[in-house]
This record gives structure tokens, sequence and C-alpha cells, in this order.
């Protein structure tokens, strides 16, 4: 693996901390005995990082181009704090985070290594204490930078925190990780970007999430990498008893990207993940997801779609895990593809492992084409048939989009799933 | 109700009733495996060259494998020098000629299997092989099948009869370097039942294979393989049992089918061997590969298994759907109880157009039993139209048991249309009341509800042996309902 991790040991913050010393080394240790993970894993049978291996990312920030202020100005959505990240660095002049509520933490992982190390060292890592594999490994050894989000007890967040992640360079190794802290009572709205200029690079982050008693998350996750880019994102989440998790993911760009997304839930719990994703060209699109019902009584609801074309692959892997102590579990997870091209792919894995008996479960996945009558219905009134199918394609695809409630996201998520239909005359409707 | 509701009862009341050891004289191998051993096996079989050859070629590709370790299970490391790979009932010099020949313990032993050998016995319309431990002990109504042109005998003895048909097919759907129990077997096993249906013939009877494990520190390695020729038609049933022993016992066996073009094979399983104690002791490890090739267009195979027996069983019977039109289907029903295991599902390989593949599994989970349907749905690229429905539900009984479901669905071909169910759930509180309320006892209702969720299998079994499943079934979930 040739992606250099950036070790040079001035660069990273939180280099005067022992503790991250250790946590660093042995992160480092392992992700220089592993590498990073193959197909012999069973978590990652249908993903291969072979085209990735060869290729060479460096991971030393050369200071920011005028393209990622281009790239800014069309992230900027009204009705949001902002926080930027640009290749891997928090750059507080592109930030806006003016009229937070009173004892929000909005700041960069090096900041608050000098400020708050206390609470970076209670929290970073402790997320997926279980699931280590290279890419988190080779996260925690060399992160350059993150969020780190503190919402006090009790605080509601009434608009998104939007976290834009960027690269300016091509062949760049871009590293954060990030950490969300939501204590009692508490609700944050998280959004997160990713994009950059349209060139070869890496993209990794790491985000963990602690969500203490009835605290509430609803996370947004726009993946509009460049067609030429690897993205691996993990979302990793710690739910106290009564707390809620909701994550809308879309996945749109990169050429192989895989997101994460696992959460534990305790007493009451409950979870909603939902995910679109579009695959056109060579693209990998890979999602895996893990839900671990720790404790009885909780709740979860998972709901991914994938819409395949020309030479496309999606993936989909959904664990749910029923502790035996985890008794009156409810859980439902569906998957629904629509396979557009004989060159294109789908491959779902959906996982129940239940080990307590009160519980209702179920999965259920569907891999096909449109329906003919559906076609023929439109036809009948009409449309020509390509017409009639990009309608029903992008009917499949908004349902997901619907579930956006903030109206400036819902307006660029449509207009993203739109730009997918160029046939389709559809103008999206902002209200 | 009330009648099969009072059987049921008693049933689930018994102990394992097959648990029996007979006491006779056998010829046994000693522990260990070495390519001696394969000589010596190959020998006392009297077989041809080509089989010795074979053997050896199948151990020494095993011996470069290591055991896998993927499936949802908890086990021991198997020592395979410590097993013996050949026993057999003390045979007279030239071997049993008849039913007379045969050492009458043997025969005392299937009459109390309740599978009397004598033919005039036997419910006419099923001809039964019997396999005791390593050698098939006899074969009824071979005469009867030979009118018609099929053949039905020990594969030690096709072997030797019918080697033309052994070289096209042995091993052409699962070869030996197929996967660590596969090479085994190929390298070891020592008999099993094979089965030809030639051109156009639809098989008059039932055709079926007992077997049994009766020594200690055995494994049973059997072999089978039926070819069903263009347009003909076979059911097949197989039962299994085995003594109660402390120590595991392993039976890695190999099932091979072929059904050719316009043929179809109907294969049903009772898995019945001995599951281990009520602490998880002993048991059989039911290791087995199983796997139909649809070779020729509008070809059919259907499993159908119910899987009540073993302490670990580990298998999926298969479908290569590889001719247009062709159809697999699978119908499960496993039930674990105490500390069974279980990892069992099927794999459809779709690669023919038109092709149509149903899975329909039901898994029921008691006591400290872990169960886990594992199943693979792959539509190629070259399967236009292909369609697949899945089903897997799982029924929970008591807080101890675990129930999972890994499907894995791989397609490629965009016309394809495929469908995967699962449901986890308990016996519902409401359904159990309902029945209580109309005078039942919890006892009875939990029974009802349990054969009302595994009738869609039961339903693909035929007649007498859809009765035997359904007592298995409740013979397995003793002690766990109430």
């Amino acid at each position: 693996m040739s992606t250099g991790l950036s070790l040079d040991a001035a660069s990273l913050p939180g280099q005067s901390l022992p503790w991250l010393q250790d946590f660093r080394a042995d992160a480092r240790v392992q992700y220089v005995a592993e590498g990073l993970p193959t197909v012999r894993s069973e978590e990652w049978r249908y993903t291969s990082l072979a085209s990735l291996q060869k290729k060479t990312f460096t991971a030393v920030a050369p200071a920011a181009s005028n393209q990622v202020a281009d790239y800014h100005s069309q992230q900027l959505l009204a009705d949001t704090w902002r926080i930027v990240l640009v290749n891997g660095q928090v750059d507080q002049r592109l930030s806006m985070l003016e009229g937070l509520p009173e004892g929000v933490r909005v700041m960069s992982m090096a900041a608050a290594l000098v400020e708050h190390e206390a609470l970076i060292h209670r929290y970073l890592g402790h997320a997926m204490a279980a699931i280590k594999h290279g890419f988190i490994a080779l996260n925690s050894a060399g992160f350059s930078d993150g969020v780190v989000v503190h919402v006090p007890a009790g605080t509601v967040l009434d608009k998104p925190i939007h976290c834009v992640h960027s690269v300016s360079h091509a062949e760049l190794m871009v590293n954060t990780r990030s950490l969300l802290i939501i204590e009692e009572n508490a609700s944050l709205q998280w959004l997160e970007s990713y994009g950059g200029i349209d060139a070869e690079y890496l993209s990794v982050a790491i985000t963990e999430v602690f969500l203490a008693e009835n605290a509430k998350l609803i996370a947004y996750k726009q993946q509009t990498e460049s067609s030429h880019a690897y993205h691996f994102a993990g979302m990793y989440c710690k739910q106290a008893p009564y707390s809620c998790f909701t994550q809308h993911h879309f996945a749109l760009g990169g050429v192989l990207a895989r997101s994460e997304t696992h959460t534990e839930l305790a007493t009451a719990a409950e979870c909603e993940l939902n995910g679109l994703y579009l695959g056109a060209g060579r693209q990998h699109l890979d999602h895996h997801t893990q839900i671990t019902h720790a404790q009885p009584h909780s709740i979860s609801r998972e709901y991914y779609k994938g819409v395949l074309n020309e030479r496309s692959r999606g993936v989909f892997q959904g664990r749910i895990i029923v502790e035996q102590q985890a008794q009156k579990t409810s859980s439902m997870m569906a998957n629904r593809n629509l396979l557009l091209s004989e060159h294109a792919e789908a491959d779902s894995k959906p996982q129940l492992e239940i080990y307590a008996d009160d519980v209702k479960c179920s999965h259920g996945v569907t891999v096909g084409q449109l329906d003919e009558k559906s076609v023929f219905y439109l036809q009948s009134r009409g449309l020509d048939e390509a017409s009639a199918r990009n309608i029903l394609i992008f009917a499949f695809a908004n349902e997901m989009v619907e579930k956006i409630s903030h109206r400036p996201l819902h307006a660029a998520l449509l207009t993203a799933v739109l730009t997918r239909f160029p046939k389709l005359a559809i103008q999206p409707v902002v209200g | 109700m009330s009648d099969s509701t009072q059987e049921i009862n008693q049933i689930i009341n018994q102990e394992y009733k097959q648990g029996f050891v007979t006491v006779l004289e056998t010829d046994t191998f000693a522990p260990g495996l070495n390519e001696a051993v394969i000589h010596q096996l190959s020998a006392i079989k009297n077989e041809p060259d080509f089989m010795l050859a074979y053997r050896l070629h199948a151990f020494r590709h095993w011996q470069t494998l290591t055991p896998p370790t993927w499936a949802q299970v908890t086990i021991d490391a198997i020592d395979y020098q410590a097993i013996s790979y050949y026993s057999a009932p003390k045979r007279k010099e030239d071997g049993p000629k008849s039913l007379a020949d045969i050492d009458p313990e043997v025969l005392a032993a299937y009459k109390k299997l309740g599978i009397p050998l004598d033919e005039q016995e036997r419910l006419a319309g099923i001809a039964i092989d019997a396999v005791f431990d390593s050698v098939s002990v006899a074969t009824t109504f071979k005469g009867k099948l030979k009118e018609v042109g099929v053949i039905f005998c020990p594969i030690s003895e096709a072997l030797r009869d019918y080697p033309e048909l052994i070289k096209t097919y042995l091993g052409s759907v699962v070869p030996h370097t197929d996967n660590f129990f596969a090479a085994l077997n190929a390298a070891v096993f020592t008999d099993g039942s094979f089965v030809y249906i030639p051109k156009g013939v639809r098989c008059p009877m039932e055709l079926s294979t007992y077997f049994r494990i009766n020594a200690a520190n055995t494994g049973q390695f059997e072999r089978t393989l039926i070819i069903a020729d263009e347009g003909s038609h076979v059911s097949y049933l197989e039962g299994c049992t085995a003594p109660m022993r402390d120590e595991n016992q392993l039976h890695a066996a190999v099932v091979e089918l072929i059904a050719l073009r316009d043929a179809t094979i109907k294969y049903s399983t009772v898995q019945n061997w001995y599951p281990g104690d009520k602490q998880g002791k002993g048991g059989i490890y039911n290791f087995v590969t199983k796997r139909a090739e649809c070779r020729g267009d509008n070809s059919k195979v259907s499993w159908t298994q119910v899987e009540t027996g073993s302490a670990i069983t580990w298998k999926y019977p298969s479908c290569v759907l590889l001719g247009n039109n062709s159809v697999g289907e699978f119908y499960s029903v496993a039930v674990t109880n105490n500390y069974q295991q279980a990892d069992t599902g099927t794999k459809m390989i779709h690669i023919g157009k038109n092709t149509r593949s149903t899975i329909v599994s039901k898994g029921i989970s008691a006591g400290h039993a872990q169960n886990t349907y594992r199943g693979l749905v792959k539509v190629l690229k070259s399967a236009e139209n292909a369609r697949n429905y899945t089903q897997c539900d799982s029924l929970l009984v008591g807080d101890q048991c675990g129930a999972h479901t890994f499907p894995y669905l791989e397609v490629k071909q965009p016309s394809a249309q495929i469908e995967h169910e699962a449901t986890t759930a308990k016996i519902g509180e409401e359904q159990l009341f309902f029945c209580q309320q109309r005078g039942l006892s919890a006892e009875d209702a939990v029974s009802m509800i349990v054969n009302g969720f595994c009738k869609e299998v039961f339903k693909e079994l035929p007649m007498e042996f859809a009765v035997e499943a359904q007592a298995l079934l409740g013979l397995s979930l003793e002690g766990s309902v109430g």
C-alpha cells in the first residue's frame, strides 16, 4: 500500500499527548500488519480495493486552490451553520458558526486536542471498539484534523450544521476524524457533504457519535465525490437509552465508495437508516450497516434503495444483531434495487443475527426492473417509452429524497438526483 | 384435532428412540488416515483401479486443505486420525446374496427402526437401500426396478458394474476440489446409493436410502449419485439415525444429482441423526455437500429437507440451473433444540435462460440452540428472465436460543427478478391465548402452531414421510414447550 500513511510526526495534531501517541502507535502497528481489507474478509467480499492499492496518494496537503472556493460556493446551503474542511484541515475562514446556541462547541479536532483534551480522551475510539479494519487503523494512525461537536444537555439546534469536506488537489489522501457528542435531551442535525476537484484522490473520514439519554441526531450524508475519487466514510454510533438516531445517506459520486454506518442501541433507543445510491459509469458503491440491539425495547428501521446503470455495481450489506437480553426488539430492513443495464450488478447481503426470542425482525430484498405495466400505463397517457421509464426511475429514487424535511437541503438533493436524469422534463419544486 | 394432538404429545414425551446400539461382529479399520488406509479400503471393496487413483488424488489434495471456519457454529477441532474410516458387519465369504444371509442382528436393528427390509412387509411402492455404517446391507425391489431399466444399487456395486456411468458422472457436480469435506469424502467414501433412470422412464416407486451409524469412533462417508436421463422422473428419500454416544461422530457425505433434458428429480431428506443429550454432549456432526445440476433444458430438481437431528448440521443442498427453463426448488425445515447447531440453506446458481428457483426455509430454534439460514442466489449474465423467490422464516422458542439469517444475492442480469423475505419472531402470545381459549393446553397449542408454521414444507414430502416428519418435529422440541 503506497497511500503513504501520514506519519510525519510533526504534522499530526496532538503530538504532545502520550495517550494519543499510544493510540496512533497501536493503530499503526495494526495497519502495517494487516493493510487494507481484502475480499477474503467476509465484510468486504463484494468490494475489492485492488485498484486503490495500485495508486499512490500523498497525505501532505498543499495550500487550497480557487477550485475549492468554487466548490464551496456551490455547497452553500441556506438555513445552516457551516464548518469547512479543505484537504483534511478545518478552514475557519470558510466556516460560518455565528449564532450557535450557548454552550454548543463546534471546533476543529486539532484545537479540541489542545483545549479539551480530557473530553477527547474520554470519547476518541470508543464508538467502534469491536470493529477495526485497515481503514479504521489507517484513520486512527494518521488523521490530520476533523470536527468536534459538543452539544450540552437540553440544547436543541434548530438548523443543521453543514460539514463540508473538500479536496483541492489530485493524488491527495485526506484523512479526518470527527466526534459528535450529544448530551442528555439535546438534539443535533448534522449534514456532511463530500466533494472535490475532478481528479483522483482518496478521502477517508470517520465520525464517532455519542448520544446520551434521550438525545437525538439527524445525520445527512451527501456523497458527491469526483467521479475518479476513492471514498471511505464510517459513522460509528453509541446510543444511550431513549436516544434517537436517523441517517439519510445519498451516494452519488466516487469511482469506488464505501460507507459504513454502525450503531449500538441501549434500552428503548431508536434508529432509522435510509440510503439511496445511484450508480453509473464504472462506479462501485458499497454500503455496510450494522445495527446492534444490545438492550430491550429498541427499534430499528432501515431502508436502502439503489439504481444501477451502465457498468456500475451496488453493494448492500446490512447486519442486524439482537443480543440475548434485547427482548422486545423491533427491527425491519429493506433493500430495493433497480438494475437497468446488462453490465450492472447488484449484490445484497442482509443479515439477521438473533439471540433473543421475544422479537419481531424482518428483512426483504428485491432486485429487478421497472414494472412493465406502469411503463405501459404512462405510455397510454401519451409519454414516449424513454420518458415513461425515466419518470418511474426518478420516482423510485425520489422516495428517499422526499424523506428530507430541511427544505434547502431537499432542493439541493433533488437537483443532484435530477441531474442523473437529463431527459426528464421535471423541474425541482423548491418550497 | 384431539387425536393428533395426543399423538404429538406422546411423541413429545419420548426420548431419542433410535439411540440403541446393535451388538455385532464387525470388520473395523483401526483409527487413522493415510494412503495405506485408502489402498485397503479400495481393495476391500474390490474397486476398479481408476477409483483407487481417484481416491488417492483426492486424498493428496485434502492434505493441502485446512478445515473451514466461516460457519456460524462452535466446534472443537476434529482429529481426523482418531476416526476409523471403515466399519461393516462381518460378512460371509461372498457377501449376502439374499436377506437370509444378512446378520439377523442387522435385520433386527432395521426392524426396530421401523424399516423392515423384507419386501413382503414393506409398503409396496418404496424401494430401500439400507446402509449400515460403511456398507450397504440390502437393497429391496432391485429386480422389479430392473424390469423398467432403473438401476438402484449400492454405489460400491455400481463402481464395479457400471464403471462407464461412474467415470462420466462421479465428481462431475461436486469435484474433490470443491471443499474440505468433499475432498475427504472423495478419498474415503464407503457406500451410498446409486440411481440411474433411463430415458423417458418414470420410476415406478419411491426410492429410499436408510443410513444407520452403529459402530463407535467411526465416521460415515456416504456418497450418493443420482442420474435422471432425458425425460425421466424420480423421487428419492433418505433417512438417517445413529446410537446415543457421548463422543461426537462425523458424517461427511456428498450427494450429486444430475438432471438431463426434461428430467425431474425430487430429493427428500428426513435427517434424524443423534443430536446429543440435553447438555449438548455427543451427537453427530453432519457436514454434507449436496448439489444438483439441471444440465438439460426444462429439467427440474426439488430438494426437501427436514433436519431435526445432529449436534451440528452444516449443509447447503444447491442447484446449478444450467439448462434453459430449468427449475430449482428448496424446501427446508430445520429444528434445533438443546445445544444443537444448524447452519444450513441453499445455493441457486442461475445460468440458463428463464430459469426459476424457489426457496422456502423454516427454522425453529429452542433451548440453547443456534439455527442459521445461509443462502446464495446468484444470477449470471446469461440468465435472462431468471426468477427467484425466497422466504425464510424463523421461530424462536425460549430466550436462550438464536436464529440467524444470512442471505447472499448477486445479480448480474437486469431482466432477473429476485425477491427475498425473511422474518423472525416467537410464537405470539395472542395466538397461544386464542388456542387455549378454545380449549387446547399450552403445549398442544404450541405443537399446532409449529406444525402450521412448517406446513408449506411438509406438503412437499411424500405422504408417508410427511407423517414421520411431523412426528419428528414434536420429538425434537420435547421439553422446550410450555
